[in-house]
């Protein structure tokens, strides 16, 4: 049999086009001959997703990301996407990204609500997850961590002020006290130091790509342990201080019994007990203050994230 | 003075003519009837007759990639997936497109400057016109838009074909498993890209029809007449094809 | 009727006709004679619109043709059969095909009505036969009756003959002068044959007029021509008469 033109040009055209739409849903990943369920989702941070990206539930891959740009009102990033119609994506689903831009292989996650909660409606919005930035938390609280330990330094002149005007002016005491407040002055100097550096690998570690912060998500644990270890060593610095705290009370009743006529000023200076216990307090905070100088990246773990940049 | 005129008033003759001959076909655009046969038997040999060469061309590039591809692979730290990561956007970006416009080029451009030219020479056109037919509505619109119409199959027909080649040449060759192909191709498969290369080929199609139209409806001097659009036509359908690649690549990409 | 008044047309540099007049008149044969490159075939495409004068005005029946749109123009073209020097015959049609063209193209005629007016166009022409031949397998005399065929197809007014008889041995030229004149007589069209062939001209015309270098030299019926005493015109007759021969 002879086809007429229009027959074989209809034919070819009818194939081509066949091809052409299988081919492409093949490569994005859909069923071929199934619909899709078209959804939307606000993300905080794409962190470099771009439309053809996969969208997984529990690390199969269901669908694929159709459009990605920035919502004026909100100032988040709108995702459009799509996930085999099969596949029911209930409320209180939840989206993500994950992978790691650098090396192209982003990619939005699912987190799928219960099973038994309604299906989301094509062209529906899927909750993005409120990701916790750690490196935002961090940014917030160590300006709060050093302010802390201003205050502290600055008690601890206090008391030290105090004491001096109780004790005149050249007594072994003094001489120890002085040191202590010479001991604090350098921490101050220190953490003020540090403070300027913590401050810039911050902002470095902000600086570093979008994908940092995904990135991030695999080692949240280990930022969280930084912060909670630079919190325990702000804590250890304040109960020190306390025991100063505590040194400057003896020195009250001493004082105190001083007035009352109990013992002798000499009999005081002559106490071995308490010189001994305020030297101790400030070897201690000494060594902690070498310490700190030494090897100050022992309290703030976090460096070691930024080592990695 | 010469110069003057090689460089501008020729050159802007030339795209004066272009342009209203362009304008004057699709005037006739709405007439149907003069052209309705004759876009089919275009259509026919555009595109059908065109199909095994840009197969064959296409499947060979294809694996040629391929082998390509795995052969400056060395590292063992890059996955063989990345060699489907390179064959198949190449294909729908690029070759998909580029290379169907080259074949066609020779193939549809020559014919179509080769076919117009004799009908002018021989008095055809003149046949035509003094019928009382609109010739250029009657002899250009249905081979341009057969171009416009069979191009992009043609680039779908060459994309598949030569995804298929490079595949087969990787699994068979041992260059690359089918899955890490596909994964690989996957991964960095973006839905613009066949969309880009179909909106290629419309262009090219419709370049290469149009400038082989021109250069064959305005031939002179005989069978050396013929002979020189012929030439011209291929040649300049080519030159502009690659201007057009560009010009797409920039504004589009 | 048509009228071509005070015609002037140049190609670039060269300057081809020089105020050119020419009145044909209804019903006759009017051959349009002169030496190659004197102008004729340019005169001619300025008849039927193909070519635009520099000056002056074509009337066909007294519409002026570079004065109307290309949709009114091509509506005038219609009632024109044209037989270009070649033939023109389409090479991509059967010789059934071409001679149907035109009929498909301007008329709404059913398949089976276009095959029989298709038959008795080529039969006009004496090649009932060669309906299924393309017009490569068609000897050069025969592609011009095809031609002819093509051109009365429509039942045009008029019919333009651009060289009818040149390349043709003398028995085929006979034979198309011959179907000239009675498809002027059967149809009653009016013809215009370009042509520097003078046994042609003396076979068919009813008038003459007489091109040379691009002016209209002479102008007058085919008894006028025989008496004429113009040097330039005797010159070309009697040229023509030396170099051919007279016909058999």
């Amino acid at each position: 049999m002879k086809y007429s033109n229009e027959i074989k040009v209809g034919a070819t055209i009818i194939i081509a086009t066949v091809i052409f739409i299988l081919g492409v849903r093949y490569f994005e990943d859909l069923p071929l001959f199934r619909g899709t369920h078209q959804l939307e989702t606000e993300l905080s941070n794409a962190a470099g997703l771009i439309p053809g990206n996969v969208v997984r539930v529990n690390g199969v891959v269901v669908g694929s990301v159709d459009a990605v740009r920035i919502n004026p009102q909100t100032n988040g990033v709108r995702v459009g996407f799509h996930v085999d119609s099969g596949l029911p994506i209930p409320e209180g689903s939840r989206t993500m990204v994950s992978g790691f831009d650098a090396l192209g292989v982003v990619r939005l996650d699912i987190a799928l609500g219960p099973a038994d909660n309604p299906r989301i409606p094509e062209g529906g919005f899927v909750e993005g997850r409120v990701t916790t930035d750690l490196v935002a938390e961090l940014t917030d609280r160590a300006p709060l961590l050093f302010d802390q330990v201003d205050e502290i330094v600055g008690n601890v002149n206090a008391v030290l002020g105090d004491s001096r005007v109780l004790l005149g002016s050249d007594s072994d005491l003094q001489g120890a006290l002085l040191s202590a407040r010479r001991s604090m002055t350098t921490m101050d100097n220190l953490l003020r130091t540090q403070q300027a550096n913590i401050a810039s690998a911050i902002e470095n570690v902000n600086g570093a790509s979008g994908s940092f912060n995904t990135f991030m998500e695999g080692n949240a644990d280990s930022l969280a342990a930084a912060v909670s270890g630079l919190n325990a060593t702000m804590a250890q610095l304040e109960s020190t201080l306390d025991g100063l705290d505590g040194t400057t009370a003896a020195i009250d009743e001493l004082l105190g019994k001083l007035n009352r006529g109990e013992g002798t000023l000499g009999l005081l200076l002559n106490d071995e007990t308490m010189y001994h216990r305020t030297d101790s307090l400030l070897t201690s905070l000494q060594a902690l203050i070498d310490d700190f100088q030494v090897n100050p990246g022992k309290y703030l773990k976090e460096m070691r994230l930024v080592d990695l940049f | 003075m010469p110069l003057v005129r090689t460089l501008l008033v020729e050159p802007a003759g030339s795209v004066g003519r272009y342009a209203l001959l362009l304008w004057k076909a699709f005037a006739t655009l709405g007439d149907m009837k003069s052209y309705r046969k004759n876009i089919f038997d275009q259509m026919v040999h555009v595109g059908l007759e065109s199909m095994p060469i840009v197969a064959l061309a296409a499947a060979f590039s294809g694996a040629v990639t391929t082998v390509q591809a795995a052969y400056q692979l060395v590292s063992p730290l890059i996955p063989t997936s990345i060699i489907g990561s390179i064959v198949v956007p190449s294909m729908i970006l690029e070759l998909g497109a580029v290379l169907t416009g080259f074949i066609l080029a020779g193939r549809v451009g020559a014919r179509i400057a080769a076919e117009l030219g004799t009908m002018r020479v021989t008095e055809q056109i003149d046949a035509l016109e003094a019928m009382g037919l609109n010739s250029v509505g009657y002899l250009i619109v249905p081979r341009v838009l057969a171009g416009v119409f069979m191009f992009p199959v043609l680039y779908v027909v060459a994309s598949f074909v030569g995804i298929t080649g490079g595949m087969a040449v990787g699994v068979f060759g041992g260059f690359v498993p089918l899955g890490e192909f596909v994964a690989g191709a996957r991964e960095f498969f973006q839905p613009f890209d066949p969309v880009f290369g179909l909106i290629k080929s419309l262009v090219f199609g419709f370049t290469i029809t149009s400038i082989s139209c021109y250069k064959g409806y305005f031939t002179k001097g005989g069978a050396e007449g013929v002979g020189r659009a012929t030439t011209e036509a291929a040649v300049m359908s080519c030159v502009y094809l690659l201007v057009a690649d560009l010009f797409l690549a920039v504004t589009l990409l | 009727m048509i009228k071509v008044d005070n015609i002037s047309k140049s190609f670039g540099d060269k300057q081809v006709l020089f105020n050119v007049s020419l009145e044909i008149r209804e019903g006759e044969t009017t051959a349009v004679i002169g030496r190659s490159g004197s102008g004729k075939s340019v005169l001619m495409k300025h008849i039927i619109g193909l070519l635009i004068p520099d000056e002056g005005r074509v009337f066909v029946d007294g519409v002026n043709i570079d004065d109307i749109s290309y949709a009114e123009l091509r509506k005038v073209r219609q009632q024109f059969g044209v037989l270009f020097q070649g033939g023109a015959l389409f090479d991509s049609m059967s010789a059934f095909e071409n001679v149907a063209f035109p009929l498909r193209t301007f008329t709404s005629k059913s398949d089976s009505e276009i095959a029989y007016e298709v038959h008795q166009c080529l039969t006009m022409v004496e090649l009932p036969d060669v309906g299924k031949k393309m017009p490569s397998e068609l000897s050069g005399g025969m592609q011009k009756r095809v031609a002819l065929a093509r051109a009365i197809a429509l039942r045009p007014r008029y019919i333009l003959y651009d060289e009818p008889t040149s390349g043709l041995d003398p028995e085929t030229s006979n034979t198309i002068d011959d179907l000239i004149k009675s498809l002027a007589e059967q149809l009653n069209v009016t013809s215009i044959v370009i042509t520097h062939d003078m046994h042609s001209v003396l076979s068919i015309a009813d008038r003459a007029a007489f091109i040379y270098n691009g002016r209209m030299h002479w102008v007058g019926t085919i008894d006028e021509l025989h008496a004429s005493t113009d040097k330039t015109l005797c010159d070309f007759v009697k040229a023509n008469e030396y170099q051919i021969g007279p016909r058999s």
